[in-house]
């Protein structure tokens, strides 16, 4: 007889409730992605930015608190920032604050977007080719849970270059600081910052997710995504453009117009209520991060101190497109909508006939 | 544990038009339960029904003592069930699919992969263990799937077909892991298929089903119950004025393949043969009550119906 007996052994543990069931398939989808070498270098990649940012506010902090520490930057920041900021850096902290966090925000945007394509495309359809879903549904799963446990996967990888980073970096810009009251004035921004960055993950997840479960063939996914990314980013630009054209030829301006504070003026008009950027993606998910941020009035601010005669064109060129921010948001609500629909209708419960 | 594995009373499910189930009442006692029928018989319906994965038109049911129409999950964290169909989760190795099966189960992830190593070793694809799924034949496909229904140790197994497409080797396999959880192991167990050698060899109880209606159930045993009265007989001679002979006594036989099927009157025994066979200077070679084999009761019930 033997000692220990290899065959059948009954198992006496206890099996967890059913509210973070879904964990698993994010655990799971993480653990796959972290296998690939090009997701870890992406990843990698996407925390340049969030280094820099942390450096920056660092610098502001010392900045701000005069320190010997930044003397030797202290010519340089003053070009930068201009002497009425460099004089009183206190004043502008939360617009400087907002900038930075816009900046690094846009960056992360575009390195969003990248992995989402790396690791998004064969969350479902890789299911749907190997017919892994009675495998998940025989459990005790709901679709629920299983949509959940993918988006989990796509929230958790956008969260620890967007999220986890802001935070990081915002608490070390706090240290730097060693002032308590930029507790209250930059909180919003931080908040900002996250709520955008779940916006960015919950927007890009669920079309993905639907994306992904169109199809049983993970390129023509990846596909699709660069079409929803570039593709409308490129026709939004081009029809901006040709309306721009149209606007000159009409006026009869030319490139000396960017002097002219009427013209400087009809485009910043133009610029409110022109629903071509509506086409892309991205800059709709950009339009709401600048109303989460409050990303215009710090420019507005900063604005105010540039010569009268160059305000219009600072304006225009930095703060972009400003048509109402909600257009944006209705888009993305639209495509979110729409993403649940098709998975909805996509990925079925076992209620058919074989 | 109740004492009916599952029951339903007067369950009815469509697709459209077609009736899967049609109001069909049952009481299945725990054990080894074996589901036969033609292809279209309701049996995978019948099994996703048992499992709350799709709703029913009409009727309830229970599977271990819970409503299947209520509380699905707790039917499911009870239950292993492994596919007719070929399902994978994907770009994994095998001890990663069993112990991921576990965790989808709830169970934590250090138990559920060192419950995996166990389970594969039981089902034989220890050595296999870190290869990538995709690369199994079809017959450790079984055995995977096998182990991932039972990582969970559930009280109930459903197999849906599980020896299709293996070759008799790994059939063999599947039926003697199937048989021994079921006997040696103390789990219930549902064994769906159409192969009728498959289901004699791992269940006591049979449920057949046809046109998504109950034809027939009962323990295997009684259904394959003897004929007192009837007897297969082979005779050295001709069996054509024998069985002649055997009508005047009262007797009813026919020829089937090389031998007699003889069915004596009431109150007569075996005797009679012996008395015939005398009469006639006839040997009897063989002599034996008639036993119906499952394939008889199948085909007996498909016919009724």
């Amino acid at each position: 007889m033997p000692i220990f007996d290899q065959g059948y052994q009954h198992w006496s543990g206890t099996l967890s409730g059913h509210a973070w069931r879904w964990l698993a398939i994010t655990r799971r989808g993480v653990k796959t992605a972290l296998q690939t070498r090009w997701v870890r270098l992406a990843l990698l990649l996407a925390w340049v930015p969030a280094l820099l940012l942390a450096f920056v506010l660092c610098l502001w902090g010392l900045f701000e608190r005069q320190s010997a520490l930044v003397e030797m930057f202290k010519p340089m920041l003053t070009q930068v920032f201009g002497m009425p900021i460099a004089s009183g850096p206190r004043d502008y902290r939360v617009e400087i604050w907002t900038l930075c966090f816009h900046y690094f925000l846009a960056w992360e945007l575009w390195f969003s977007m990248v992995l989402v394509l790396m690791i998004g495309p064969n969350l479902i359809s890789q299911d749907l080719r190997y017919n892994a879903l009675p495998l998940y549904f025989s459990r005790p799963l709901r679709r629920i849970d299983y949509f959940f446990g993918k988006l989990g996967v796509i929230v958790a990888l956008l969260a620890a270059v967007i999220i986890v980073p802001s935070i990081l970096a915002y608490v070390l810009g706090l240290l730097f600081s060693l002032d308590i009251t930029i507790l209250r004035d930059t909180s919003k921004v931080l908040l900002g910052a996250v709520l955008y960055g779940l916006v960015i993950a919950v927007s890009a997840g669920t079309l993905m997710l639907a994306l992904s479960s169109l199809s049983r063939n993970s390129r023509y996914v990846a596909m699709f995504w660069i079409g929803v990314w570039i593709l409308s980013s490129t026709v939004s630009v081009v029809l901006m453009s040709v309306e721009h054209e149209r606007r000159m030829s009409e006026s009869g301006a030319n490139w000396q117009a960017w002097g002219n504070e009427e013209y400087l003026q009809k485009e910043i008009q133009a610029a409110k209520s022109d629903w071509r950027p509506l086409v892309s993606y991205t800059s709709n998910l950009s339009r709401v991060g600048e109303r989460l941020l409050g990303t215009n009035a710090a420019w507005e601010r900063l604005g105010q101190l540039a010569p009268p005669a160059q305000r219009s064109t600072f304006l225009l060129q930095l703060m972009g497109n400003q048509y109402p921010w909600y257009w944006s948001a209705g888009v993305l609500v639209a495509l979110f909508l729409l993403s649940i629909a098709i998975l909805n209708f996509s990925i079925k419960s076992l209620d058919r006939l074989r | 544990m109740p004492d009916a594995l599952f029951q339903f009373a007067g369950v009815t499910k469509s697709y459209g038009s077609i009736r899967a189930l049609d109001n069909l009442s049952l009481r299945v006692p725990i054990g080894a339960i074996g589901l036969l029928g033609p292809n279209g018989s309701g049996k995978t319906t019948m099994i996703r029904t048992l499992l709350g994965l799709i709703p029913i038109d009409s009727g309830s049911g229970e599977v271990l003592g819970l409503d299947f129409r209520q509380r699905q999950l707790d039917i499911r964290r009870q239950v292993g069930f492994a596919t007719e169909d070929e399902c994978l989760f994907p770009h994994v190795v095998g001890v990663e699919f069993v112990a991921y099966a576990g965790e989808l189960v709830g169970m934590s992830a250090a138990d559920s992969l060192q419950r995996a190593h166990e389970v594969l070793d039981y089902v034989g694809l220890g050595e296999a263990r870190y290869r990538k799924v995709e690369s199994y034949s079809t017959g450790m496909k079984q055995r995977l799937k096998l182990a991932s229904a039972i990582v969970h140790d559930p009280k109930l197994v459903i197999l849906d077909e599980p020896t299709n497409g293996m070759d008799p080797a790994g059939r063999q396999e599947v039926l003697a892991l199937a048989h021994d959880l079921a006997h040696n192991k103390g789990m219930n167990l549902l064994f769906s298929s159409h192969l009728l050698p498959d289901v004699e060899a791992v269940c006591d109880y049979v449920v057949v089903l046809g046109a998504g209606k109950l034809l027939a159930e009962g323990q295997i045993q009684e259904l394959k119950r003897l004929h007192e009265q009837t007897f297969d007989v082979r005779i050295k001679g001709e069996m054509g004025p024998f069985g002649q002979q055997l009508a005047t006594r009262g007797c009813r036989a026919e020829i089937h393949d090389d031998q007699l099927r003889v069915r004596i009157p009431a109150g007569e025994s075996q005797q009679l043969l012996w008395e015939v066979a005398a009469s006639q200077n006839e040997q009897i070679r063989y002599l034996r009550p008639q036993r119906s084999t499952l394939e008889e009761v199948f085909l007996n019930a498909v016919e009724r119906a």
